[in-house]
């Protein structure tokens, strides 16, 4: 007999010395990892906000894409998240946006749009809302290394609805247990013993907790043990509030692709396209039934399970007083309103996602920007975008001799501040890989040609619009190579012509000899202090664009000239926030004047000249309005590249096509990349051009096309303008000798 | 040979401008600076006429967005709290909507100068001059920015040409019949 007591004491304190240890580690090891645990959080990438105002220029569907694009959806705009269009008149009910410098609370908006222009804001009692922004877009996110999707919620910002329903559904004896709940998991297990299958789990929500944060999934009964104690642990260091705001930013809720989603904060956005606190009864139901088995009562894969699931829970809420009977009837009634699959999968921006890392990463460490939950704003516009990918994909269909043949890039910028509004780098939106539009470096032909002009006219003693430049057969030398003879485009010489002209009609052998005067250090100096490196190849058919640029090199060299000479870095990233709404980033507009202001409007009157008399001028028949477009074309050897750069008062847009592998393809500037380029500016709300001339600048009368002044009433008179003193001083025959030159007023355009 | 003047009287036809609003002597419709914000000693002296020069002469006033006007404010509200950055932010915010509004680009110019930014103050005024009436009032505190900011970067025969230039704003205005 003693032997047996002694027997079971010597197990018991086996049992106890090797338990203590192990319990004693699980208690320290939950209370310790709970309180260091940090929710690693996707960084996210938002476009441009949008901001709303009578007269802005936007057109009814624009106002839908960027409606659509911030997440909202067209419904009964009484809940938040959701729009109602009717006609041009749209009723939104913004949700809140925390901006990085002012939280805008969830407002309900009215929207009046005639003809491409917003007429008004209102509130929805009537009176003026002033400027209102929509929250942005998202464009995608930094997902953190264990592929965890969450958006973090306080508990404090859940519906009550969710807190309490969650209780109700998971474990009602949650406010009271101590970790784990003895008569739950007794009632568990009779309901399982009496149908044969588990039906019902006993865990409470603090033990679901545990095995989600700590534990595998696996199904022993050590793992209970552990489960069980660690769940006491957490209960006995913290508070059930700190419990529960953690489970319900941990719970799992399904899968996107590779991605996990956690947390009923990023379902929510996830599968009804709103933020948590916008969750109709309804929706949070089925969110909840969820947690049981996300996959097995998935709303989408499983909709007939995922109903029944939803209608379970709502009885539970109705039968433990969470809602009342009308609220079950109507919420039962609805259906499942989940999100298309389209609309969930956050829209591709590939291309400019790719732009905004790379920017990212010239200032932060991988490790900071993936699970970080920082928030980056930066300067897209999701409507000019989708009007882009439009222009790329049906223009190139429309010029293309084999359907498929060409590719091509898109650069859209905003020039006074240099931010990048659009970008697009394979004709095929969704598809995304080589991004063209900042990684195909290609011949730029005679786009380079205005900044051999530009040279020119910084020397006005010696050049100006009217220099008569000598545009003939030219055989350059070089070291051991044979002699250079450049050619014009269409094989023929056309023997003095003005500069202006020469620039327009992009004439060779003219801006070869011009090219000649000023030099090729000059040139590749200018194109590096516009912020683009050319490389050093010394052959003089640089003059002609034969050096290779990216279609993002090519929008910076541009950018001075459409921002009337003031010269500031092309960027994506407006701003970067950290989890806590702190900006720990800001990219601010900078702008440099760049020296020869004049020069360079000279060069901006000779692009204007391009459009309207020179190789551009088809634009006036492809465009259906003519805002005033300053552009230039550009083809290379045997057609393989066409470019078209074109601005306006508000846009820059460099629009590249050819073939991935450089075979000729028959393309030219005119023909191929100035069709895309007005379908893309036609689709964006322009507004007229209207420059300032520099002081400095003088308008005169001249007898076109000779270099010499007149009067308005000469037969041939134009009015030019010229860098005050290098006007010609010679006058025309055509003027009687008692006439003098008279000064042309000025002129816009 | 053809001489004129450098000041054009072409410049008051320019469109953008809606109203032009005559202000004589005493200056009633003058710019109501906005009160001084803790660095604003800088700022104040490029924004306040000298004591013993009201503004004078033709004074131009464009015609404003709402949009706009709605966050000019906000940023002086934001200036007068001494917060810069968010004034700064604000009129980003405005810029984007009209990037060439002289009013708000002169704005950011003397924000920039309460920052001790001077290369941007000096780029912001002179963009501001650039698209502006270059008369009257804003092209003195464009002039009178840029002095300061040349000033500041040490660059004194700069600025020395930046306040020669400043007395051409006071283009007496065309006499009334």
């Amino acid at each position: 007999m003693r032997l047996i007591v002694y027997f079971i004491l010597f197990v018991l304190g086996l049992l106890v010395g090797l338990l203590a240890p192990i319990v004693w580690w699980l208690d320290r090891e939950a209370g310790q990892r709970f309180t260091e645990r940090q929710w690693t959080q996707a960084s996210r990438v938002y476009a441009r906000p949008l901001e709303l105002y009578a007269g802005l220029g936007l057109g009814a569907e624009d106002l839908g894409v960027e409606l659509e694009s911030a997440g909202l959806q067209s419904g009964n705009p009484a809940q938040v998240g959701y729009f109602a269009r009717n006609g041009q008149r749209f009723d939104i009910h913004l949700p809140g946006f925390a901006f990085p410098e002012e939280t805008q609370p969830a407002r309900r908006i009215l929207v009046e749009i005639s003809n491409r222009q917003v007429l008004s804001v209102s509130q929805a009692n009537g009176s003026p809302a002033g400027l209102q922004r929509l929250p942005p877009a998202e464009l995608g996110t930094l997902m953190p290394l264990d592929d965890r999707d969450r958006t973090l919620v306080s508990l404090a910002d859940f519906p009550p609805l969710l807190v309490t329903g969650i209780q109700a559904v998971e474990d009602r004896q949650f406010n009271h247990h101590h970790g784990i709940d003895p008569r739950g998991l007794i009632r568990a297990a009779w309901a399982n013993m009496r149908r044969g299958e588990v039906v019902q789990g006993g865990s409470t929500i603090t033990q679901q907790l545990v095995k989600n944060l700590y534990l595998t999934p696996d199904r022993s009964l050590v793992r209970k043990f552990n489960e069980a104690v660690m769940a006491i642990s957490l209960e006995r260091r913290f508070s059930k509030a700190d419990i529960l705001e953690a489970y319900l930013n941990e719970v799992y809720l399904g899968q996107d692709g590779a991605t996990a989603i956690h947390g009923f904060g990023r379902a929510s956005e996830y599968y009804f396209g709103v933020p948590v606190q916008g969750l109709a009864p309804e929706q949070i139901a089925l969110l909840i039934g969820m947690v049981r088995g996300a996959s097995w009562y998935h709303p989408v894969r499983n909709p007939t399970r995922a109903g029944e699931r939803r209608e379970r829970v709502l009885s539970m809420f109705l039968e433990t007083g969470l809602i009342d009977r009308a609220t079950f009837e109507q919420a039962n009634r609805r259906d499942l309103q989940v999100r298309s699959r389209q609309q969930r999968r956050s829209r591709n921006h590939g291309e400019f996602m790719d732009l905004v890392s790379r920017q990212l990463r010239q200032d932060y460490r991988d490790r900071d920007l993936r699970g970080t939950g920082l928030r980056i704003f930066t300067t897209l516009d999701p409507a000019a975008q989708r009007h882009a990918e439009q222009a790329l994909a049906n223009g190139l269909a429309k010029v293309e001799r084999n359907a498929g043949e060409l590719q091509g890039a898109i650069v859209l910028v905003e020039p006074a501040s240099g931010e990048i509004r659009a970008l697009v780098g394979d004709r095929n939106p969704g598809r995304f890989g080589f991004n063209r539009a900042l990684d195909a470096r290609r011949s730029v032909g005679s786009v380079i040609k205005p900044f051999v002009y530009l040279l020119a006219l910084a020397q006005p003693e010696r050049f100006h619009l009217m220099s008569p430049l000598y545009d003939g057969p030219l055989s350059i030398p070089i070291a051991g190579r044979e002699p250079w003879q450049p050619r014009n485009y269409d094989g023929e010489s056309h023997g003095d012509v003005p500069l202006i002209e020469a620039l327009a009609m992009s004439y060779n052998q003219a801006t070869v000899s011009l090219g000649l005067e000023v030099g090729l250090p000059g040139l590749f100096r200018l194109l590096r202090q516009l912020g683009v490196e050319p490389g050093s190849d010394p052959h003089p058919s640089a003059y002609l664009g034969a050096i290779s640029l990216t279609p993002m090199q090519v929008a910076q060299l541009y950018q001075a000239l459409a921002a009337e000479g003031y010269s500031t870095p092309l960027r994506a990233i407006n701003q970067v926030v950290d989890a806590r709404g702190q900006a720990i980033g800001r990219y601010p507009m900078r702008m440099r004047p760049v020296r020869d202001h004049e020069a360079l409007a000279l060069l901006d009157f000779g692009l204007r000249y391009a459009v309207t008399n020179g190789t551009a001028r088809s634009l006036s028949w492809r465009m259906r309005n003519d805002p005033g477009v300053r552009g230039k074309t550009g083809t290379t050897n045997d057609r393989r590249d066409a470019w078209f750069v074109g601005y306006t008062r508000d846009w820059l847009g460099v629009v590249w096509t050819g073939r991935d592998d450089h075979a000729p393809a028959g393309v030219s500037g005119a023909g191929s990349a100035l069709p895309v380029w007005a379908e893309l500016f036609d689709a964006l709300p322009v507004r007229e051009y209207s420059r300032s001339w520099p002081e400095a600048i003088e308008w005169f009368w001249v007898d076109w096309p000779s270099p010499l002044l007149a009067g308005e009433e000469c037969p041939e008179a134009r009015a030019m303008p010229f860098t005050a003193g290098s006007q010609p001083s010679t006058t025309s025959p055509c003027m009687n000798n008692s006439e003098t030159p008279r000064r042309a007023r000025g002129r816009r355009q | 040979m053809i001489r004129t003047p450098v000041m054009c009287i072409r410049r008051l036809a320019l469109p953008v401008f809606v109203a032009v609003v005559v202000a004589l002597a005493l200056g009633a419709c003058g710019y109501q600076p906005p009160m001084p914000s803790e660095d604003g000693g800088t700022v104040e002296r490029v924004r306040a006429p000298a004591p013993d020069q009201p503004p004078a002469g033709l004074q131009v006033f464009p015609l404003r967005n709402a949009a706009v006007t709605e966050l000019t404010e906000a940023a002086h509200q934001a200036e007068r709290d001494g917060d810069l950055d968010r004034a700064a932010m604000l009129l980003e915010r405005a810029l984007r909507i009209e990037s060439r509004d002289p009013e708000v680009l002169q704005h950011m110019a003397e924000i920039k100068l309460g920052q001790a930014d001077w290369s941007q103050a000096e780029s912001y005024a002179s963009r501001s001059f650039d698209v502006g009436p270059r008369v009257g009032e804003l092209c003195q505190r464009n002039w009178r920015t840029m002095a300061l900011a040349r000033e500041r970067q040490a660059r004194h025969d700069d600025a020395h040409q930046a306040r020669e230039r400043l007395q051409a704003c006071r283009v007496e205005p065309p006499p009334r019949f």
